[in-house]
């Protein structure tokens, strides 16, 4: 069992940061979990008519044996790089982002901590140890700064010059946005937070895309102000540092890093900053579950927080592969679902590239054709209308017209690159964006690490495209991307090679909208979720990257 | 003249079947099954307004699903496959000893689709001149596979009006010992007229195309290579 540790840089574009694995544990508990999932699955496939609810239970446990892993990594050193196994000459990422809602596609909330607390008390210090200590992927941290509504008429401005104008009344926040960032961030959907500037005193022209938490933090000096705030909050954190602490940090921040004079921040401290406090921010202190006095450097306060996220963790969040197997099976092919005409050439294409003897040359070759034959399938499927056009030979003519002028291509990484070529022949001057999904070997379930999409993608129709689909795991983990960065359902065409029918299955179940374009739907999965006869992993074989022993593949 | 394939058959054959019965001129006039976006870039090819750049780039679309419809005409035969995850797979393949032939200069525009979906055919040219007047056809130039009487041979000429040209290639090609029924003409636009003419003088030719339209866009060629 030789294993190594490989850092390599963040491949993700998570803002957390994540452990470095002890590798004799990782493959003790590989083995652990390999067992659990067996045992489990025979007494899932007991029973026909499983409910959804027997499910939950059932998958409760089964995270709670998954979550027992990360918290024998706790004590190990952490690294801001994203961590990766190298066993059997396979490299592992081990901190994607698991699924974040269920089969039916439905969403899991995020846990939402309020931090709230003077100023320069250490709220943001806590959060980045909160963050440290409970070493989970996918943590957003908003800051109620970002909300600052700014200097902006002429009089507010010359107020701000002479340190008149008040930041620390309620007044001087945008609470409307706030809340609906807040709520957004909760049903896992993309936010554009702005971003302020604090030597201008106003909102940039850019924003910060933020997308993708499991858990939320948001700190600032009057989270606790508003009561729509307080309902959203899952658990609310105040910061108690001595007030003689807190102003000697706050001269220090705002003359070295802010850029003031000292009269002018002293002045703004006695006139606004200190009532505040004793007007807004002390009293809300009645509202917190939790008082860290000391800040930052009360770890006992710290881990005990961390110890309750992470039990409220494990109480979420779903195991998605395994149940979508025996989803809906046997049952009719859907409606959405759109089989490329067999022609002979296509069942020829297949015939190659199903062959395992294939030499990678011909591999490639062969499968690029019957992409761009897919591709161009998948566009016909897209709403025309009739036209009449001038021709040059003075005659008019009846002809077609698509009905759509964005869109954009979307593929899953890795195996869903290779289809890019094809869609770029077929349509001139697109966008593509990249989604790169990993299998978490130790769970088998799929894990979101990276992405990245045209800005405005909601206004696009989208051809989301992997080469293969067999329990449709990959596939749902991208199309509620999309969907989270607000693309209609029926904006969304899934684009494959091949897929399994209980793939076609889960993705129609989740998200009847979307349609499914395939060239041929194979009737079974094998065990380690390759479709069955299937062309064995369409990745490997495509880029060369099959591991030498048979038995692995 | 409407082709729509829909039916998704699981049998190659049944495939072809189905594809002849959808037109009334003769089992050996085949075409490209239609849909929206094959209108769509009829449409384009047609648009006296579509810029040059825009009309290759549809124009080699287009070509490209002709060429591989063109294809399945060729003959093949039942292979049985193993797959990497050790199960068989019950496919199909195709028998060697084809080749391609263009007429110059608008045929050559197929070329390039035909290559990129069969890497080392080989492939034949021939250059008719039509007389502006008579629109009688003389042939100025040919060159063959050596053994071109042994082959399939996909004739490639995307555009026919009288169909004269096409009528001289097809009796060179016989002048080399080329069976009639060995002959696939993969056309993109044709006139009943061309196709008439066609089948009536070689009944066993087969031909394939995208569109059959009373007008056909002349201006093919020229504005494909920009020299109009």
């Amino acid at each position: 069992m030789a294993a190594k540790i490989k850092l390599i840089d963040p491949p993700s574009s998570a803002s957390s940061e994540s452990d470095c694995n002890d590798k004799d544990n990782a493959i003790l508990n590989d083995v652990d979990i390999l067992e659990d999932i067996e045992g489990e699955k025979s007494s899932i496939a007991s029973h026909d008519n499983i409910s959804s609810s027997v499910f939950s239970s059932k998958l409760g446990i089964k995270i709670g044996t998954r979550q027992k892993i990360s918290d024998v990594n706790q004590c190990i050193k952490k690294t801001v790089s994203e961590s990766v196994l190298t066993s059997q000459k396979r490299t592992i990422y081990t901190a994607g982002r698991p699924p974040w809602y269920n089969t039916a596609g439905q969403q899991v909330e995020p846990f939402v901590i309020g931090i709230c607390g003077g100023t320069a008390s250490g709220k943001t210090t806590v959060a980045r140890l909160i963050i440290e200590e409970l070493d989970v992927p996918w943590v957003t941290l908003l800051s109620l700064d970002s909300f600052y509504k700014g200097v902006r008429s002429d009089k507010e401005k010359e107020l701000s010059a002479t340190n008149e104008y008040n930041f620390d009344h309620p007044d001087a926040f945008d609470f409307d946005l706030l809340i609906s960032t807040l709520q957004r961030l909760k049903e896992g959907k993309k936010v554009d937070v702005p971003i302020y500037n604090f030597v201008t005193h106003s909102r940039e022209s850019r924003t910060k895309t933020m997308y993708g938490a499991n858990v939320v933090i948001f700190e600032g000096i009057l989270s606790f102000h508003h009561s729509e705030v307080l309902k959203m909050l899952d658990m609310k954190v105040f910061v108690d540092t001595d007030a003689d602490v807190r102003l000697a940090r706050r001269l220090k921040r705002d003359i070295i890093q802010r850029g003031r004079d000292l009269e002018g921040v002293l002045k703004q401290y006695l006139k606004y900053v200190k009532p505040a406090f004793s007007h807004y921010i002390a009293p809300s202190m009645a509202h917190a579950d939790i008082i860290v006095p000391r800040g930052g450097e009360n770890t006992v306060a710290i881990q005990l927080i961390v110890q309750h996220i992470n039990l409220q963790l494990q109480q979420r969040g779903f195991a998605l592969r395994e149940s979508l197997v025996i989803l809906n099976k046997g049952q009719p092919l859907p409606g959405s679902l759109f089989i490329l005409p067999l022609t002979p050439q296509i069942k020829g294409l297949h015939t190659f590239i199903r062959n395992k003897h294939t030499t990678r040359d011909e591999f490639v070759f062969y499968s690029q054709r019957l992409m761009r034959l897919v591709i161009e399938y998948a566009l016909s499927l897209l709403p025309f209308k009739d036209v009449i056009v001038e021709t040059p030979q003075s005659i008019s003519y009846k002809g077609k017209r698509c009905t759509v002028d964005k869109i954009c291509g979307v593929s899953i990484l890795r195996a869903g690159e290779t289809m890019e070529q094809a869609f770029s022949d077929v349509c001139k001057d697109t966008r593509i964006g990249k989604i790169l999904i990993q299998t978490n070997r130790t769970t088998g379930e799929p894990e979101l690490y990276y992405l990245r999409l045209p800005k405005d993608i909601k206004d696009y129709m989208v051809i989301l495209m992997d080469a293969t689909v067999a329990t449709g795991a990959a596939a749902m983990m991208a199309i509620k991307v999309l969907l989270d960065h607000d693309v209609p359902e029926d904006n969304i065409l899934i684009v494959s090679l091949l897929m399994a029918e209980s793939g076609v299955h889960t993705i129609a179940y989740a998200f009847p909208q979307v349609r499914i374009v395939t060239t041929a739907v194979d009737p079974e999965i094998n065990e380690k979720f390759y479709v069955l006869p299937g062309i064995g992993n369409f990745g490997d074989r495509y880029f060369g990257t099959e591991p030498q022993r048979k038995s692995d593949f | 003249m409407d082709s729509t394939m829909t039916i998704n058959n699981s049998d190659p054959l049944l495939y072809q079947q189905k594809h002849d019965q959808v037109n009334k001129y003769s089992p050996n006039l085949k075409f490209l099954p239609c849909n929206d976006q094959v209108r769509e870039l009829q449409t384009i090819l047609r648009d006296k307004n579509t810029s040059r750049s825009d009309f290759k780039f549809y124009a080699d679309r287009l070509i490209r699903l002709v060429i591989e419809e063109s294809l399945n005409q060729l003959p093949f035969t039942e292979s049985v496959v193993m797959t990497p995850t050790g199960k068989t797979y019950v496919g199909l393949k195709y028998q060697r000893g084809n080749c391609g032939v263009s007429i110059v200069r608008s045929g050559e525009v197929m070329e390039q689709g035909l290559r990129d979906c069969c890497r080392s055919i080989r492939i034949g040219k021939i250059l008719i001149e039509s007389n502006a007047e008579t629109h009688e056809a003389k042939v100025v130039y040919a060159k063959f596979p050596q053994d071109i009487a042994e082959r399939k041979v996909l004739l490639m000429y995307p555009i026919m009006s009288t169909g004269n040209t096409a009528k001289t290639a097809v009796t060179v090609l016989k002048e080399h010992n080329v069976l009639e029924d060995n002959i696939i003409l993969s056309n993109i636009f044709c006139t009943p007229a061309s196709v008439k003419s066609l089948l009536s003088t070689f009944p066993n030719l087969t031909i394939l195309t995208s569109e059959l339209h009373s007008i056909a866009p002349n201006h093919f060629g020229q504005k494909y290579f920009g020299t109009d």
